[in-house]
């Protein structure tokens, strides 16, 4: 690589075909999202969701370098995490629907949304939950002597936890392969970050625990990759943790039972106007990875592949209700 | 505090004899000989040797990578064994006192017992919590409690309370050999005391009660030291006649219905004794298990419960004493069973 | 196309919604985002913004409608968009929704409504639409009638009837479908299919040879056999109630005076007759043909055969009730009363027995009339299977050899005591209640059974008719192949045979159930024994 070049880092690092299939992998998560929202308000989801539309560009560049060897912990906004590791969109709705073939067969639902064997160790219901358990994972691939790395998706909400500072206390002293990204969003449920965090970054909460912390904006897909290739590869060289966090914004309410009175509809407009998968669409077509007609068929690819999906979860077959306590404990245990 | 150990238990016919904690520590040696997963995590574990003394000398054998001193971060810690549970390692994971794990309750309660569930049976948390427990300790309120029952009320761990060497060997192996989260409960008190412990690897049945004493009039059921009480107190109840038969509650979660229900059905009387304290414990859902059962009709008095007193545990050796169970309220209790006085 | 505009879920729990308040009219211009209607849930309201920008047309739900979550309420048009017409399969679907879901318009469901507490089912008593008209929300629909009360049900929708499946007079389970309403413009195809409903179980009101006989309520109570009063524990309790005798009978030796198990437990030890006395297996076998009474009267003859360990005195009560005009001929049973005390094979050699003295007593009659009770009543099957051209009617009480079922401890402990105080608990379970027996009658039943040899022959013959408890012989295809009319009378509350053998026997025949009777309602209530017996004779002699 040049060092002349001025392109985009993901553009520079990432070869053609990984930056249309990372395209794809966000449209995917926004028409999920769309589609899981409509069916919601139609009354076929039951419980509540959290949307996580206008943030896809934190999901995916995030998880870009990862492979299905490398782990991630989630949060209750967790659907794109999900489909930016590499989940099936049809077993994603067949959970939300509350079917057998979900990835949970029925038992999780949106708000515990996994998928084991894309290294994906699922959302999590708890702000926070998430964190110790992803040092654990590291801890896990540190002592079996692998080279893969843990990420571990938090909230703004999360770094006033203790979990929080626990975690990444005990990483930074055991140098642990993980590296901690935050998607601040601006607002936990109703309180925004100013109202609730001491300082004005959260990546500045590194220091305390002597590892980088970066911030970046979230809906640069560019940027954001960027900030993960560096923290992955400190991980995977046994330097420890790192810190990164993606500032971004959530479209939708914090949950589909919120009436929006604590942000103003020019806030969300000008949130909107900074669309990740539009910016990130514009520069590849910029950077002649693909041209308008390509990003539309790959966009309606991943309209297809949504409906496809949902025909999926609605023609599969609902849990068998005497087997309510199946899955407590292994089966061959008891 | 010596302790014959039931004769169906073991065929080892050497008589070495260790403590209970030297019994927990064999045990850990053995799985870490085995099976390079398993690791000890916790609060001054290493050089210390732990709280009580358990962990001694494991740091020298097994190395500080394995046994893994953590800061004083009950939640993070707990959290961090769950993590390398899910992901290939078999944590053992000591509470210094079992107080603390209110600390990573969340951990324990949210995440390790309901991955597998929530996960739809595609993930599974095979880790292991000890829990150092129990009064008489005079460290007063914070660092006393018998909180086991709190845990028998969440699906998906399991809870145990082993009362002799034996057991406490035997239960810790076969805790590590299976794949959901288990909880350990060790009394601070029995650590010292000794008892017959079998050599190698064996492991002792979770979710099997066992009858220590064989009797016809009443049945007591008492785990973890107060199993110790009853059959103290059933010897002195023996020489008046009174043949009690005494069944140690090894696993709380799962119980054994059967063995206690089969009991119930031959003496027609029943005595729970717990250390938790008495409301809402172990020996109401005992209790409540043998009222709704077929045994119901094979009772011919009323159940009774003995557990702590409705107060922190205090700090007064004689309040302290008072608060729990002890030989001689177990004694009186069974005695007024015995004879029809209640 | 247009875009749909429906009520969305927007609270967790939520399946309804009320609309609350428009704010765009009909065929108003809305802009995309603006304001369109409110809605109002359980907990709070909301207001609810247009999806798209359009002209709104086609609005099908007002203010104050309770609408399901996912209806469509109305649809927004383009500029110059040729307005659409419903009904709902071309109704445009969302892209995410699948053809085959039914979306928009919708039948509503009409069910059978629980409208009172304890209601389980509800017959429906007449429809106010016929099926295919026009009904609006609110007004009347059908009624319904409970055991208590009738009411009125008004419809849930306003629509069109279709695919009524319940008609007046049927008999519903609360919550089954009755029809459906669908709203203007959705045509009505296949009846919609309702996921867990229970199955429409039309119940029909009872076969004409089915006679529910109903009871007065003061006889009702369903009394325990345990003394009411007393304080005793459970294994106490158990072991009087496997042993037929009443707690009230039993000093405790607990608590105040509560009642353990040790102390019935003792109480039946004194009382219990030593079981391999010799008089028991020893005792002097008799022959000779079986003792007849005769009541001499009017009309064809009542034939009557008393049950196991009764003999002829055992029908007085009946024979009184039955009024003095009846002729009426009884039999003792070989071992019982004043027959001699052969020794009895099997089921079958008693009724070789019976037969014989069937045909020697009845040698002056064309038709008899055969009453029988319990293993009477068994037998008189059997005489009507061999002789069925001589029985002109055929009255069965509490009739053994329908089921296996019978309580071997009670008939053991009749058969086998000795004393007073240990055949009352066993009498006991005969009646519907403890208090069904008195001390009278206790004692009276023990001076008839004072004679060792009879019981000792009474033991004999229970090893062979009943052995390891259970009834050997089965009458229920002799039951089934009974011609001429048959009525069986059993006690709701008879604790040693149960009656519910009648209800899963075939066969052509009447069934009075009785509340408040158990296994002797010839001795505990013999007026209504006896009306339904005479009103039988009457009806077979009118006819005949």
């Amino acid at each position: 690589m040049m060092d002349t070049d001025n392109r985009p880092f993901a553009i520079r690092q990432y070869a053609p075909a990984q930056l249309r299939e990372a395209l794809k992998r966000m449209y995917l998560i926004r028409r999920f999202e769309e589609g899981a929202e409509d069916s919601y308000t139609r009354g076929m989801i039951h419980g509540t969701m959290h949307l996580s539309i206008g943030q896809e560009g934190s999901a995916m560049a995030t998880c870009m370098e990862l492979t299905d060897d490398d782990k991630i912990t989630s949060t209750h906004r967790g659907h794109g995490h999900c489909i930016a590791k590499g989940a099936d969109v049809g077993r994603m709705f067949a959970e939300f629907f509350g079917k057998e073939t979900g990835y949970c067969h029925g038992r999780g639902g949106s708000m515990h949304i996994a998928d084991v064997k894309t290294g994906n160790l699922g959302a999590n219901g708890i702000v926070g939950g998430g964190l110790p358990i992803a040092v654990g994972a590291a801890l896990s691939a540190k002592r079996l002597g692998k080279s893969d790395v843990t990420v571990c998706f938090f909230g703004d909400g999360a770094n006033n936890e203790g979990a929080f500072h626990e975690s990444l206390n005990i990483a930074s002293v055991w140098k642990l392969p993980v590296i901690f990204v935050c998607e601040n969003n601006g607002y936990g449920m109703s309180t925004s970050t100013a109202r609730s965090t001491a300082v004005p970054h959260i990546a500045q909460r590194a220091a305390a625990y002597s590892m980088p912390g970066t911030t970046v904006d979230g809906n640069d897909f560019s940027a954001v990759s960027e900030a993960l290739h560096i923290a992955i590869a400190r991980a995977r060289a046994g330097e420890g943790p790192s810190l990164v966090e993606n500032l971004t914004y959530r479209w939708r309410g914090h949950s589909k039972s919120d009436r929006n009175r604590y942000r103003t509809k020019e806030e969300i407009e000008a949130w909107m106007a900074k669309d990740p998968i539009a910016r990130f669409r514009a520069e590849l077509i910029a950077h002649g990875i693909l041209d308008e007609a390509g990003a539309d068929a790959i966009a309606a690819e991943a309209v297809a592949d949504v409906q496809k999906g949902i025909e999926f979860a609605k023609a599969s077959a609902a849990p068998d209700l005497s087997e309510v306590t199946r899955y407590v404990y292994a089966e061959a245990a008891l | 505090m010596n302790v014959q150990s039931n004769p169906v238990t073991s065929d080892d016919t050497s008589a070495r004899v260790l403590s209970y904690a030297e019994a927990i520590r064999e045990a850990m040696a053995i799985a870490m000989q085995a099976d390079p997963t398993v690791i000890l995590m916790g609060e001054d574990i290493g050089v210390y040797g732990g709280a009580f003394q358990v962990t001694l000398d494991l740091i020298d054998r097994f190395g500080p990578d394995r046994v893994m001193d953590t800061p004083i971060s009950e939640l993070g810690g707990a959290g961090v064994a769950v993590g390398a549970a899910l992901t290939g390692l078999k944590p053992i994971f000591e509470f210094q006192f079992s107080d603390f794990a209110m600390l990573a309750m969340e951990q324990i309660v949210n995440q390790a017992a309901k991955l597998r569930y929530m996960l739809g049976g595609e993930a599974a948390v095979p880790v292991v919590f000890r829990m150092p427990s129990g009064s008489g300790t005079g460290a007063a309120a914070q660092h006393s409690q018998s909180i086991e029952a709190w845990f028998g009320h969440v699906p998906g761990l399991k809870v145990l309370q082993p009362s002799t060497p034996e057991d406490a060997k035997g239960m810790l192996l076969a805790a590590l050999a299976d794949p959901d989260p288990v909880m350990i409960f060790e009394h601070k008190l029995l650590y010292k005391t000794r008892g017959h412990v079998p050599e190698g690897s064996y492991l002792t049945p979770i979710g099997k009660a066992l009858v220590r004493r064989a009797g016809s009039d009443l049945t007591i059921v008492a785990g973890s030291i107060m199993l110790h009480r009853a059959l103290e107190a059933a010897e002195k109840l023996a020489v008046d006649g009174i043949n009690v038969e005494v069944i140690d509650l090894r696993s709380i979660r799962p119980i054994d219905r059967e063995t206690i229900l089969t009991s119930v059905r031959k003496t027609g009387k029943l005595l729970v004794v717990y250390e938790g304290v008495k409301a809402y414990g172990v020996g109401a859902e005992i209790s409540a298990m043998v009222a709704e059962s077929d045994a119901f009709d094979y009772l011919d008095a009323p159940i009774l419960r003995l557990g702590a007193a409705d107060a922190p545990v205090p700090y007064n050796p004689d309040l302290e004493r008072a608060s729990v169970p002890q030989v001689d309220t177990i004694e009186a209790a069974a005695r007024r069973l015995a004879r029809r006085e209640v | 196309m247009p875009v749909e505009v429906i009520l969305p879920k927007v609270d967790m729990d939520m399946t309804h919604g009320t609309l609350a308040t428009w704010h765009a009219a009909e065929g108003q211009l809305v802009q995309q985002g603006a304001a369109l209607f409110d809605i109002e849930t359980d907990k709070a309201a909301m207001e609810v913004e247009a999806p798209a920008t359009g002209y709104l047309r086609q609005i099908t739900a007002r203010a104050g409608d309770k609408v399901a979550v996912g209806t469509t309420i109305a649809l927004l048009y383009a500029e110059g968009e040729a307005i659409e017409t419903l009904p709902a399969a071309e109704t445009p679907v969302a892209t995410s929704a699948p053809k085959s879901e039914p979306t928009g318009l919708q039948p509503t469901e009409v069910i059978l409504p629980k409208v009172d507490m304890d209601m389980t089912h509800g017959t429906l008593a007449i429809w106010h639409v016929a099926e295919g008209d026009l009904v609006q929300q609110g007004a009347p629909l059908f009624d319904i009638e409970t055991d208590k009360a009738a009411m009125e049900v008004e419809a849930p929708a306003t629509g069109r009837l279709h695919h009524v499946s319940a008609k007046a007079g049927d008999k519903v389970p609360v919550g089954s479908t009755l029809a459906w309403i669908y709203p203007e413009g959705l045509a009505a195809g296949q009846a919609p299919l309702k996921t867990n409903a229970p199955e429409v179980a039309v119940q029909t009101i009872a076969p004409a040879s089915v006679a529910l006989t109903s009871v007065p309520p003061a006889l009702q109570s369903t009394k325990v056999t345990v003394g009411q009063g007393t304080r005793a524990t459970p294994a106490a309790r158990k072991a009087a109630r496997d042993s037929g005798m009443i707690l009230d009978d039993v000093k405790g030796s607990g608590p105040l005076g509560r009642v353990q198990k040790a102390d019935v437990i003792s109480l039946m030890t004194a009382h219990m007759p030593a079981m391999d006395s010799p008089s028991f297996s020893d005792w002097s076998r008799e022959r000779g043909p079986l003792h007849i009474s005769r009541r001499q009267g009017t009309g064809k003859p009542i034939v009557l055969l008393h049950g196991f360990t009764a003999d002829s005195q055992s029908w007085a009560p009946l024979d009184k009730a039955l009024g003095s005009s009846s002729y009426l001929l009884r039999v003792d049973l070989p071992g019982h009363g004043k027959s001699p005390k052969r020794h009895v094979n099997s089921f079958q050699d008693l009724a070789r027995m019976v037969v014989e003295a069937f045909d020697d007593a009845t040698r002056d009659s064309e038709e008899v009339h055969l009453v029988g009770h319990s293993l009477g009543a068994a037998l008189a099957l059997a005489v009507a299977d061999i002789r069925p051209r001589r029985i002109a009617s055929l009255t069965l009480i509490a009739p053994a050899g329908l089921g296996p079922e019978i309580d071997a401890a009670a008939l053991n402990g009749i058969v086998r005591a000795s004393r007073v105080e240990s055949l009352t608990p066993w009498l006991r379970r005969l009646t519907a209640t403890p208090e069904g027996i008195s001390d009278d009658y206790a004692r009276a039943a023990m001076r008839a059974r004072a004679d060792v040899q009879l019981r000792a022959c009474q033991t004999d013959m229970a090893q062979a008719l009943f052995p390891d408890g259970v009834q050997s012989f089965d009458l229920r295809p002799a039951l089934k192949r009974a011609t001429c009319p048959t009525q069986i009378v059993w006690g709701r509350n008879d604790h040693i045979l149960p009656y519910d053998h009648a209800i899963r026997a075939d066969g052509e025949f009447a069934l009075h159930l009785l509340a408040g009777a158990g296994h002797i309602p010839q001795i505990e209530c013999p007026e209504r024994v006896a009306r339904i017996v005479n009103r039988m004779i009457r009806s077979v002699e009118t006819v005949g």
